[in-house]
């Protein structure tokens, strides 16, 4: 309940931070949707019609008012901006009501919610290659320590941490879509078959990037692991090495990869911005680059309010699995 | 070991991979020597940015303005010369000393929908952009039609000044006359939709206008792309030749390249600045690179109200201290000197006049006249503080902006460049008493001298904040000459008007004009009847596909 309760609080302070830092930056968001060359008499108008001529207390206000609560009646013009989370009794519905958009001028909850789950897709994607690649190549490292081949792909996992994404991404564009044309160069397709085609780059640009992270996790994991007493117990009983190295070196890495995936699934999932951006994968990352340089205020906030509450679920479900995963805290619980 | 042979056979890798520059051979003309049109085929080109509408009520970034042109046919246009010519009205009049104009709109045409235009629907479409709830910035632009204040504050149903007296006779009466008004009717806000779009905005409107392409269901996907397919109804006859449109958005320049060279797309215009040197420097694609129209005019804008620019023989040596060659060096292919108020493809710009030129002996006479004398050898002298210069990064006024900084120090002017976000520069410039010297560009919404001259430096452009005129600079005179360029109907007489305001800005100096900005435009040789408009960009309108079914890229694989 506490864990409950701290999580929405950091959900709702992210949230009000990002409003009131938003309205303290100098420069005018009706500056943005007009356009630079608009005159007096058009900002005047553009600002009434995205309510920036009230006050910013009256506009938190009504944000704080409006961002999560119970709708009576759902048709009703002021639930317009609004996303449906959950039916309840008797035709209420709890509501999430993020504002309109100044750019896109669509409510900002329907905008995010078509764009959450491809940045989900191509998070989960980017995961599960940087466990795939990680969790292989820390392996071996770790089992041939010391050797040129660890040497080697230690070396490999920093290049692979230096490089920046847009590069690895129009290097894997060029070899893949352009020369080899096995792959599209970028967009997000029509069907599923050309999503699974469109996500292969994005996915294994995220997953080249963050394998070296799990890579060395997992070499650092397992030679600690490897040196520890009860492994050296089984290996004298008869465990062969392969057997020691997946059941008592692997498994008991497994609590901190997961705690990293979690992590990494969190912030993943609230935007790869540069991948999504040169991808054309239309995520959230792009969307909030977008909105922040077009000062898209409710964007803006709504981008951060959906990521930050991703990462504090992330956030709940290591803890949760990691209990579970965890064999002392098992233990504890059980008694 | 690993060491040597494992490195070098990495970097190899590395090398094939990143190091394949070289351009490849244009693709193949279907008919080289035959120049009639031929019908068919679908063009794609991409684009860096993104649309926000396709609406032309609510539409005022460069992208969708080009768009909006595919889709809506407008009263009257602008030809490949920059000269007015019918479009949807036959002919024009203009009556009453020029507060009324008449158009006979053409008994042909229909709408994509197949319904037939008539001066209703102009009248409809029109009152529906200026409607004070529909969200069109450029609203205010036709404040001078009869009866617009009452109808913008909701006091009356219809605008007065728009009368309908025929079914294809249509009238715009004005408060005051102004030779300027016509060109307003190019703008996209001015272009007659369909009857479904009825008499207020609706943002979940299916675009459908009079244009040579239409909109068709699943044809656009925000962010991602537009097609737009031929009108078999349109009333120009035999065109457009296209059957379809297809336009990228958000599209990286090095993925348009890797696009272009396989034929994916036929047109780009946003490559990285190293390929487009590439591009223009190979032989092979000399005949398919066009240089586009001069959209933009940039200038250092020196604020007349703050010190020390409220002399203007200091403005004056700023003006004589730049060497706009140098600027043109940040973008040599995109970039031409510009020493005076109009971009040169205006048409009627005066190409002899000289304006402002660099003379750093006579900016230094300008400095000791000030009272600022400054010796280049010793560095001493020039004016006393360190004046603060607003740029925001990634646009071209960061570099240029160092420029002013090099060169503005060999005259005693020590600038301390001051970098903030684009929004922030925006508000700043142009906010009364903020800012003593900003970089400002101006695009310029339709070609005429109206249109850049009244807002940069017509006293009545001067407001506290969002100053359009962001060197506050007032001068009866050139107040004076603007006006009556709005009344003077003669073409030529107009002409010397704003060749007057012209040599009096370059004297007076509120800005230091240094650039003016084009595109340039790449193409595959089989796109063909191509030509680059000085207003719009992606003038497609009679353009036609001629591939050739054999050859393909001989350096890439197999598609699979």
């Amino acid at each position: 309940m506490g864990r409950l309760f701290w999580a929405l609080a950091v959900v709702f302070a992210v949230a009000s931070a990002s409003f009131f830092l938003l309205a303290a930056l100098p420069g005018d968001p009706a500056r943005i949707v007009a356009g630079p060359q608009a005159r007096p008499a058009d900002l005047v108008r553009v600002r009434k019609d995205l309510q920036l001529d009230r006050s910013i207390v009256a506009r938190y206000g009504l944000f704080l008012k409006k961002l999560v609560h119970i709708a009576g009646d759902p048709k009703a013009s002021e639930h317009a901006s609004c996303e449906r989370v959950i039916p309840l009794v008797r035709g209420y519905e709890l509501h999430i009501d993020l504002g309109r958009s100044y750019q896109h001028r669509a409510p900002v909850a329907k905008v995010i919610f078509t764009r959450y789950p491809r940045s989900m897709a191509l998070a989960i994607a980017g995961i599960v290659i940087q466990l795939l690649i990680g969790v292989t190549v820390g392996s071996i490292a770790a089992a041939k320590k010391g050797t040129w081949i660890d040497r080697f792909l230690t070396g490999i996992t920093s290049l692979g941490v230096s490089a920046p994404t847009f590069l690895t991404a129009v290097l894997l564009q060029y070899l893949f879509a352009h020369r080899l044309r096995w792959l599209p160069l970028d967009g997000f397709g029509d069907t599923f078959l050309d999503h699974v085609r469109s996500i292969a780059l994005p996915a294994l640009t995220l997953g080249l990037y963050g394998a070296a992270y799990f890579a060395r996790l997992t070499r650092d994991e397992l030679i600690t692991l490897m040196s520890q007493d009860f492994v050296r117990t089984a290996r004298a009983k008869g465990t062969s090495r392969l057997r020691a190295f997946v059941v008592h070196g692997l498994r008991g890495a497994l609590l901190p990869l997961v705690t990293a995936a979690g992590l990494e699934l969190g912030s993943l999932a609230g935007g790869a911005a540069v991948t999504e951006s040169i991808f054309r994968w239309p995520g959230l990352g792009h969307l909030g680059v977008e909105a922040v340089l077009n000062r898209d205020g409710p964007m803006v906030i709504g981008v951060v309010f959906v990521a930050a509450s991703t990462v504090v679920m992330a956030t709940a479900a290591i803890d949760i699995f990691g209990h579970w995963l965890h064999p002392l805290a098992r233990e504890k619980s059980s008694e | 070991m690993f060491s040597t042979r494992k490195a070098s056979l990495l970097f190899a890798l590395i090398g094939v991979l990143g190091c394949d520059i070289a351009l490849p051979a244009p693709l193949p003309v279907g008919h080289p020597a035959d120049d009639t049109p031929r019908a068919g085929g679908t063009l794609r080109f991409a684009s860096l940015g993104d649309v926000r509408s396709i609406d032309p009520a609510r539409c005022n970034d460069g992208v969708s303005s080009s768009l909006v042109r595919f889709l809506f046919a407008a009263l009257i246009e602008f030809d490949e010369q920059g000269k007015l010519v019918p479009e949807l009205a036959e002919r024009w009049e203009v009556l009453d000393g020029g507060t009324r104009f008449r158009f006979f709109i053409r008994q042909d045409v229909r709408f994509h929908d197949g319904s037939p235009l008539t001066a209703e629907d102009v009248k409809r479409s029109l009152e529906r952009a200026l409607h004070p709830d529909t969200p069109n910035p450029s609203a205010s632009y036709f404040r001078n039609v009869v009866g617009y204040d009452l109808y913008a504050d909701k006091k009356v149903p219809h605008l007065d000044g728009i009368e309908v007296e025929g079914s294809h006779l249509l009238s715009i009466r004005l408060t005051s006359p102004d030779a300027a008004f016509l060109p307003l009717l190019t703008l996209p806000p001015a272009r007659p939709v369909c009857k479904s779009a009825g008499a207020q905005f609706a943002d979940n409107w299916a675009p459908c206008g009079t244009g040579p392409f239409q909109l068709r269901d699943g044809g656009w996907s925000k962010g991602q792309f537009v097609r737009v397919v031929r009108n078999p109804m349109y009333f120009v006859p035999g065109l457009p030749h296209l059957d379809a449109i297809e336009m990228h958005f958000l599209m990286n320049p090095p993925t348009q390249r890797f696009k272009f060279e396989v034929g994916e797309l036929d047109f780009v215009r946003d490559l990285t600045h190293a390929d487009t040197i590439r591009f223009a420097r190979d032989r092979r694609w000399q005949d398919a690179i066009a240089r586009g129209p001069d959209l933009d005019v940039y200038g250092e804008s020196m604020n007349t109200e703050m010190p020390p620019f409220d002399n203007v023989e200091v403005r004056r040596a700023v003006a004589a201290a730049l060497d706009r060659k140098a600027f043109t060096a940040v973008r040599p292919l995109h970039l031409s000197v510009n020493t005076a108020t109009l971009p040169q493809s205006m048409p009627g710009v005066d190409a002899t006049f000289q304006g402002q030129t660099f003379d750093l002996e006579k900016a230094l006479e300008h400095m000791r006249r000030a009272g600022y004398p400054f010796d280049p050898k010793t560095g001493q002298g020039g004016y006393p503080k360190t004046i603060s210069y607003l740029v925001y990064p990634l646009g071209i006024h960061e570099k240029t902006g160092q420029l002013v900084q090099q060169q503005l120090s060999r005259i005693g002017i020590r600038i301390e460049l001051r970098l903030v976000s684009w929004a922030s520069y925006l508000s700043l410039s142009q906010r009364q008493g903020a800012v003593a010297i900003s970089p400002q560009g101006w695009q310029q919404d339709f070609p005429d001298p109206s249109g850049v001259l009244d807002p940069l430096f017509s006293s009545t452009s001067i407001n506290a904040t969002e100053s359009s005129n962001s060197a506050f600079y007032r001068n009866p005179a050139l107040d004076s000459m603007l006006a009556r360029a709005h009344t003077e109907f003669d073409p030529e007489r107009r002409k010397d008007i704003y060749r007057t305001c012209n040599r009096i800005l370059v004297e007076d100096a509120p800005w230091a004009f240094t650039t003016s900005l084009h595109s340039f435009e790449i193409r595959q040789p089989y796109l063909r009847g191509y030509t680059p408009h000085p207003v719009h960009s992606y003038n497609f309108a009679r353009t036609w596909l001629d591939r050739s079914t054999t050859g393909t890229p001989s350096s890439l694989g197999p598609r699979r």
